[in-house]
Formats: C-alpha cells, structure tokens, sequence
C-alpha cells in the first residue's frame, strides 16, 4: 500500500504548505519564514519510494510557488535532487537518533535555500535578499532541524499504518529456531 | 527497485521543471490559480475558525467595556460627520472648479475591506493573501491600503483569493513625492531589515534635493497605478551625492504590513 503511503505524505506537504503561509507566529516571532518541505523530503526520503519522492518534489514545489510570488516549480529541482541524495545513501546516513535526525533536517534545510536562489538568479529573477537574509537562513536550519524531529515519528507512524497486514498467520511461520542440546540440559 | 526507475523519476522532474520555468507569465498565472485552488478546503475551514472564534470573542466581551466602546465610536463618528460635511463643501467647489478649466473629473474612490488570509512562503518576496478575488471584482494593479496609508498593489487574482504585492517587493515599485519640495523618486525594495520591514530606498531623487529628514512622502499619481495624494511614509535620510545627478534616500513606511490583518481594495 505504498500508494496510499504517498498520499498521505502529499497530504502532509499540503497541509505543512498551507500553516506555513497563515500562520503568522514564527514569521513575527523571529523575522523569517521556516519551510517545511525540506524536511519532509528528507523523512520521505529515508522511508518511501522513489515515486513518493517524485510525487512529493512535483507537487510540493507546485503547491508552494502557487501561494508565492516564486516562478511555477522554482523548488522542484532542488527538492528531488535531495530526495534523491538521500535515499541513495540511505545505508551510509544514520537516522535512528534525535541528534542525527535534527542534524539532517538542519542540513537539509541549509542546501534547499541555497539551491533555490541559485536557481532564481540564474533564471533572471531579483529576490530580495541582504544581510538579514543570513539571519533568515539560520533560523531556517533551526527550524528544519525542528521539523525533521516531528515528521519522523509522523511518517513512521503513518508507513506502519498503511504499511499491507499478513493475511493469515500473524507471525512468522518460516523460520525455525535451532537451539543448541545444550539449552535443553 | 530498479535503475529504470531511477531514470524515468530524474527525466520526469527534469522535464517538468524546465517546462514550468519556461512558461509564459500568463499560462505560469493560470496554472498557480489551478494549483491554489488545492488550498480552497484548507482556507474555508481558516475561515470558518476565525468566525467561530469572533463569535466567542463577541459573547464574552463585558458589557461594561462595549457600551464604553459604543460611546467612543459615537463621539468619533460625530466628529467624522463634521469633517464629511466640511469636505464635501470642498469636494462641490473643487468640482465646480475643475469644470470651469475643463479638466476631467477625478474618479471617485471605492474601497473595499478584506482580510489578510496567509503571506508568501518565500523569505525573500513580500507579498499577502486576501480572501477577495475576481468574484468579487478585483483586478490586478488595484491599489490596496490601510488606514496609515499605502500597503501595495493587487499582483495576481485568483476567483476567491488574489495576492498583494507589498512596498517594498520588487514587483512593487511605484512613484511617490516629496510633500515639502514637490521632488519625485521611486521606492525600490531594499534597506529593510529581519524586524523592520518598513524600510524603503527611495531612487532617483535629484542631487540637489533639499529634502530633509521627516518630510512625508505620497504617491505621485504617474503611472496611473496609484491615485494621486496616498500617504507613504516618511524620509529617514538622504544620502549626499556630490557630482552625481540622482541621489538616493531612506524612507521609513507609514504601514507596517507584518502587523496588519485587514486592508483596503480600491475598487475602480
């Protein structure tokens, strides 16, 4: 059921995208706005298919740029080549503890704001950007390091959920345990 | 999972992005009008919330704080009643003037007012969400204010919701001038900071400006965006120039837009 997985992760991203455009407390509270989409990625990343990391960089970036003045897509690039940077290196990347999940979320939401104004500048846009904007980028780390800690669990949570049950044993039947004589002695 | 997959996935985005940042403006608006359109379900139930929420507000407001409320709000609205008469003896007679050297009469305003529904997800554009769209008979490039003055234009609409460009944004750049000397310039994006939005560089104003800091700033009307005459803000400072032709100038806006929750449409 890892179609009914990716739907669920697209309608997180949804939902993320939309808190993040109306709620007002964590732009007023420390003067920057904190994308969630990196982190999500991330988690769905370590846990989905490739065609929920596609799905989620496609209509992510959609979904975002719809509520912003950003080019249609600007995000879907920088989105899917960190997906893709992940799941690739799934075996090498640890991500069992609090300490590595936030670290990763943090550097997931270090390289997106990067990748994503590089993109703009190159295709003729002007942000608006200064030395406030490093200020604005910091926070974002912080704040997709934060991100990363809750869409964890969340994913975790919602893959065992829609993850197929065994249809009739609810063990396994196939491996048999050997034990040695002498733990009969 | 196979490496063909890996291959059809990269093509996919690849080919998908390049299209969407290729498309024409036009077809680019369209498209985020279908794409927002996801958000409809979301912003209804933001809607009703806030309503419910009023409406709790409203039922546990103390009598005694509403009807000094209602006292206020008489007093004021005498006052503005006064003033109203006052104006519209100064509107008959600019009429009447304007006739006689055969000018044409200036367009009435009709504003309309609206909430603030979300703000761009993106750190560095400035623009707001307004819950009024082309149902409602708002176009693009209509102004929008608050009571302290000019807040920014209508950059996209969508049928129930349009976006607001912001002063300050670089899709907003717009023409104001100086009260005390009749100059011009353009405020460009530019000068602000993480938690002082309000500050504006003001371009193009002549080098030998004697404008100093304090004076107030409208717009100028020129480029028929802006009616002539709304509040801006006011200059901070005025960088010297010596030997250039234009200098530039710091502006402080009259709105703080990261503190509003409703604004103004001038409706045409």
């Amino acid at each position: 059921m890892k179609a009914f997985f990716t739907f669920t992760i697209l309608l997180t991203a949804l939902a993320a995208i939309f808190f993040e455009s109306a709620c007002q407390i964590p732009r007023n509270l420390t003067g920057a706005q904190i994308d969630p989409l990196p982190a999500l990625m991330l988690v769905a990343a370590v846990r989905a298919p490739v065609m929920a990391i596609t799905a989620l960089a496609i209509m992510g970036s959609l979904w975002q740029s719809s509520l912003s003045s950003d080019p249609l897509g600007i995000s879907m690039l920088p989105l899917f080549a960190l997906g893709m940077l992940v799941h690739l290196n799934i075996k090498s990347i640890s991500h069992h503890h609090i300490g590595s999940r936030f670290a990763l979320g943090a550097i997931a939401g270090t390289l997106m704001p990067i990748l994503t104004l590089c993109l703009l500048l190159l295709t003729g846009h002007q942000p608006m950007i200064g030395l406030y904007s490093l200020w604005q980028w910091a926070v974002g780390i912080i704040g997709s390091g934060l991100f990363a800690l809750g869409f964890f669990p969340w994913l975790e949570w919602l893959d065992r959920t829609m993850e197929e049950q065994p249809f009739a044993a609810p063990y396994d039947t196939t491996t048999k345990i050997i034990r040695s004589p002498k733990f009969y002695e | 999972m196979n490496k063909r997959t890996y291959v059809i996935a990269s093509g996919l985005v690849l080919l998908l992005a390049t299209v969407c940042l290729n498309l024409s403006p036009d077809s680019s608006a369209r498209l985020k009008r279908a794409f927002s359109s996801f958000f409809i379900p979301l912003f209804s139930l933001q809607k009703g919330a806030e309503q419910a929420g009023d409406l709790i507000a409203d039922n546990v407001a103390p009598r005694k704080e509403l009807l000094q409320e209602i006292s206020d709000l008489k007093q004021s609205n005498q006052l503005l009643r006064l003033r109203l008469a006052q104006n519209n003896n100064l509107i008959q007679e600019n009429d009447n003037l304007r006739k006689q050297l055969k000018l044409l009469p200036k367009a009435e305003w009709n504003p309309r007012l609206t909430r603030i529904v979300g703000r761009d997800p993106a750190n560095w554009w400035r623009s707001v969400q307004i819950d009024l769209g082309s149902m409602d008979g708002v176009k693009v490039d209509m102004p929008v204010l608050a009571a302290e003055g000019l807040v920014g234009r209508v950059q996209e609409v969508h049928p129930h919701r349009s976006r607001v460009a912001l002063l300050g944004d670089p899709a907003c750049r717009i023409s104001v001038t100086i009260k005390a000397t009749g100059e011009s310039g353009v405020l460009n994006a530019g000068g602000g900071t993480v938690f002082d939005p309000t500050l504006v560089d003001l371009l193009f104003l002549p080098a030998s400006t004697e404008a100093r800091p304090g004076d107030t700033l409208f717009t100028s009307g020129l480029g028929e965006i802006f009616p002539r005459g709304i509040p801006v803000g006011k200059l901070l400072a005025v960088e010297p120039a010596p030997g250039a032709l234009t200098t530039t100038a710091r502006v402080k806006l009259s709105v703080n837009s990261s503190k509003l929750n409703e604004v103004w449409v001038l409706m045409q």
